[in-house]
């Protein structure tokens, strides 16, 4: 039987995180004499990239990607998050499976994630434990996808809601659930101050609520797994 | 040549003025008055002279006895007295009724005083003290606006200053007097005014103007009503005339006047003297023209026997003058001498000085030998003469610019006063109008001194809310960045190290690698632990609408405390108070502050609700207490309510309020909201 060689990218800004990666990925060599990882790491954005784009302008192939959410931005602020590196990888290297781990265990984040990288892998670094871990990688290289057990309960809260959001309410339910304030909010959604007073009145009308406040709309909303 | 007397204008009139005066008089006196009217009227009839006395007496000591104030009753007394010669009496009398009415500040019986005094020194021919007493007169009736009495103690000055030729002096007198009795219609003074007024122009010669007066004189006694009256002043008058055209020896003229005086038939038996008179000027005329020289020596003659019979001495005088002139023309010196030296000892004594200088011209004429003897005598007695006239004019003078002086004086002292009643009045007028700037000033400045304390205290508040905020901020700030160190660092750290514990545990034996995994899961709900933290800590829009409402809270409490009632805080969650402004967040938290304080002064409440609501874009405020209450209608707006009241409008909010007597006092506030 041939040996498989597999290229890996791990991005985490925690050394040990990387090492506990690197654990995982020998550990699974140990189990199959036939698999063999080659192994790269990077601790921010910029070096990440640089790797990346490597591998897209050679005919090398990434097989898999373990990539952190929260990273250092790159220095010229295009990459700002592992999420916005997720989504590059998609770009420019379209087969490579990427397992996103992340500390991340909300709703909105969580969804917001799975939205735009639809990572093959998603692990919640609370959940996971070294004998999950290494059950990610397996899974993820022989039959994908492999989500952790809380992306799961949020998956199945998702379909069986009666209740129709899409991106934007649910930015303006979480941008306000960080305390922000609804005057501020046309910076970070993009829309008109009206837009968004619009919307809220209409989110209000979805989960029943008379209250003009929008702290009830936030209790609700983070209920019902919306953030 | 001037008849001084004015006894009978006075005489006639003191009835009238008697009558009019008692009528006036008051009640309480009337009695009285009565009694005394009654005793003056008798000794007016009494023909007796003591009888007459002594109701003149009884009539003064009742007055002075009893203190009662009729000086002119009295100035009335005076003058009967003088009317009977009783020359003591009257001066007594005069004297009290002249003290009497400037005590009671009686105008009128001040000028009659005052003329009585002068009717009595023309008498006694003392002209001087006559005249200032004639102006004193003239003043108070002046003032008294006693026109005939005005004009008729003027007519006397005039014919005073007439007797010591200041005829200047004495025509600007006629002619007022003639003003005042043309405007009265009083006729026989005009005339009496205006045979003055020709009289002295025959004085100083102008004989044409003289008769132009006398015309005028005539004119006015055509209108006296009295056909007897009339008769008397003609037969006057005639002789006046005649004596100018004598004068200016129009002889026929003269003459044809003259008869005409004989016109008047009671001429013989009323008026002797008047009559002698008549015969003298008509035979001196015919002597003039030269005629029947034997038949005017009889009449003259004639003439000055019925003068010296009638004690007529003016007229002895004259005619002796006249006599003396015809012994002259008849070439008999020696009786010409004779009445001339006579004439001249009758002028003497009669003070008759115009006379005493024609006989002495006479005298010189006639006594060659002594000529120049009478001639001295008559240039020292004319300067003489001509000196007592000028200082008698100088004193009248001095009389009235004295006056004049005084009333100047007081002119001048009176509005000096005025000006000093002005002066003050403005000076307490603007010292009270600074005054009141003052106190407006001081009150303006105190009031704003309170709004800008007020405005500093709402600073100080909103500034304190913002500090709060603020630090809420940095607090919360701070939390998140505690709860993304516990995140992001530690978990991080933690979850790394149990993984690659994790594995070094996978190549462990049996036993150990139990015990390690529980070490693991152990380590796995600490991090859980620590995620939950964070989390809890990053949770913090739950604490942005604290601080209002918890200050709120607290003044409720604090208050609750010091006016010992229980208190009920209610609040629509829907309020969201951050975006209410700072200033209307501290004009309500005032508003409430000063509303607690009114129920803790006055309302002596148990339980006090406050409760804040949102109806219709409306923040509604409501304050409740089960206090005493106070009456709306009545009551006063207290400086509480007021000040509430401002706070409201200030947020272009509406204060309702309800009281009801011993039951409570509920209080809405409602303020604009539009979240």
């Amino acid at each position: 039987m041939l040996v498989k060689n597999y290229n890996a990218l791990l991005i985490d800004d925690h050394p040990l995180i990387a090492e506990a990666y690197k654990s995982a990925f020998n550990y699974v060599e140990n189990q199959d004499e036939y698999i063999k990882f080659h192994i790269q790491t990077a601790i921010d954005c910029d070096s990440a990239y640089e790797i990346i784009t490597d591998y897209a302008s050679s005919d090398k192939k990434l097989d898999i990607v373990f990539l952190d959410m929260r990273l250092p931005p790159s220095k010229d602020k295009t990459i700002l998050s592992g999420e916005d590196l997720g989504i590059k990888l998609n770009e420019l290297l379209p087969a490579t499976k990427i397992i996103v781990s992340t500390t991340f265990n909300d709703n909105y984040r969580v969804h917001s994630i799975l939205k735009n990288i639809d990572p093959d892998g998603f692990l919640v670094k609370n959940d996971l434990t070294p004998q999950e871990l290494v059950q990610a990688i397996t899974e993820v290289l022989n039959d994908p996808p492999f989500y952790s057990k809380t992306v799961m309960k949020l998956l199945r809260n998702e379909v069986s809601s009666d209740y129709l959001l899409d991106d934007i309410d649910r930015k303006i339910i979480y941008e306000l659930s960080t305390g922000l304030m609804t005057k501020d909010l046309p910076d970070k959604v993009h829309l008109s101050l009206r837009a968004i007073e619009k919307r809220k009145r209409q989110l209000k009308k979805i989960f029943d609520i008379d209250s003009s406040d929008d702290r009830e709309l936030i209790l609700i909303a983070k209920d019902k797994g919306f953030i | 040549m001037f008849n001084l007397k004015n006894t009978s204008i006075k005489n006639n009139f003191r009835l009238l003025i008697l009558l009019i005066s008692i009528t006036f008089k008051t009640y309480s006196f009337q009695i009285r008055n009565d009694s005394i009217k009654v005793w003056l009227e008798k000794s007016n009839n009494e023909l007796d002279l003591n009888s007459k006395k002594l109701y003149l007496e009884k009539s003064y000591s009742s007055i002075v006895n009893n203190k009662l104030p009729y000086p002119l009753e009295l100035s009335t007394i005076a003058y009967s007295y003088y009317k009977l010669k009783d020359n003591i009496n009257f001066l007594r009398v005069n004297k009290d009724a002249l003290e009497l009415s400037k005590k009671t500040n009686h105008l009128y019986a001040i000028g009659d005083s005052y003329w009585n005094y002068a009717t009595y020194y023309i008498d006694k021919e003392i002209r001087d003290k006559a005249y200032s007493n004639f102006y004193e007169a003239h003043k108070a009736f002046q003032a008294n606006n006693s026109h005939y009495e005005n004009a008729t103690v003027i007519f006397g000055m005039s014919r005073i200053k007439g007797f010591y030729r200041d005829y200047i002096g004495s025509e600007i007198l006629i002619i007022k007097s003639i003003e005042i009795f043309k405007k009265i219609n009083d006729y026989k003074n005009l005339y009496k005014c205006y045979n003055h007024l020709a009289l002295i122009f025959v004085d100083i010669k102008n004989y044409s103007k003289a008769l132009q007066y006398y015309d005028k004189a005539s004119f006015f006694l055509k209108k006296i009503q009295s056909k007897k009256l009339r008769k008397k002043y003609f037969t006057s008058l005639y002789n006046d005339i005649g004596l100018i055209y004598l004068k200016t020896n129009k002889f026929q003229k003269a003459l044809s006047y003259f008869e005409k005086v004989f016109d008047y038939e009671n001429l013989k038996t009323e008026d002797l003297s008047r009559y002698a008179r008549a015969i003298d000027n008509k035979y001196y005329c015919l002597l003039s023209m030269g005629n029947n020289l034997k038949d005017v020596e009889n009449k003259f003659l004639f003439a000055l026997k019925i003068r010296d019979s009638i004690k007529n001495k003016a007229g002895v005088l004259t005619s002796k003058i006249h006599i003396s002139d015809y012994y002259k023309l008849a070439n008999d010196k020696s009786n010409a001498i004779k009445y001339a030296k006579e004439a001249n000892t009758l002028a003497k004594e009669l003070k008759n000085g115009r006379d005493y200088l024609t006989s002495l011209k006479q005298l010189a004429n006639l006594d060659t030998k002594n000529s120049k003897k009478y001639l001295d005598r008559y240039i020292e007695f004319n300067d003489s003469l001509i000196s007592a006239e000028r200082r008698a004019q100088n004193k009248f003078t001095r009389i009235e610019f004295e006056t004049d002086e005084y009333i100047e004086e007081t002119k001048r002292l009176s509005e000096q006063q005025i000006w000093i009643f002005i002066a003050s009045i403005s000076t307490l007028l603007i010292l009270s109008l600074l005054y009141f700037l003052r106190v407006q000033k001081v009150k303006n400045e105190k009031l704003q001194l309170e709004a800008e304390q007020q405005k500093a205290n709402e600073e100080v508040y909103v500034l304190t809310l913002q500090q709060q905020a603020k630090l809420e901020e940095e607090r919360i700030k701070e939390r998140n960045r505690i709860s993304a160190e516990l995140h992001d660092g530690i978990l991080g750290k933690l979850f790394g190290t149990r993984m690659n514990m994790g594995f070094l545990g996978m190549q462990m034996d049996g036993g150990t690698q139990e015990k390690h995994q529980n070490f693991l899961d152990e380590l796995q709900e600490v991090e859980k632990e620590i995620r939950d933290v964070s989390h809890r800590l990053s949770e913090n829009f739950d604490d942005t609408t604290v601080s209002f409402v918890t200050i709120v809270a607290q003044l409720l409490k604090d208050k609750s405390i010091i006016g010992n009632f229980n208190y009920t805080f209610s609040k629509d969650k829907a309020i969201v108070w951050k975006q209410l402004n700072e200033i209307t967040k501290a004009n309500i938290y005032r508003i409430i502050q000063e509303a607690l304080q009114n129920i803790i002064k006055h309302a002596n409440a148990k339980n006090v609700i406050l409760e804040f609501s949102i109806q219709q874009q409306q923040l509604q405020i409501t304050l409740k207490d089960d206090g005493v209450g106070f009456d709306v209608k009545k009551s006063k707006k207290g400086i509480g309510l007021k000040n509430i009241k401002t706070r409201v409008e200030k947020l272009s909010g509406t204060l309702t309020y309800t009281s009801t007597m011993l039951e409570g006092t509920a209080l809405y506030i409602n303020i604009p909201y539009t979240p």
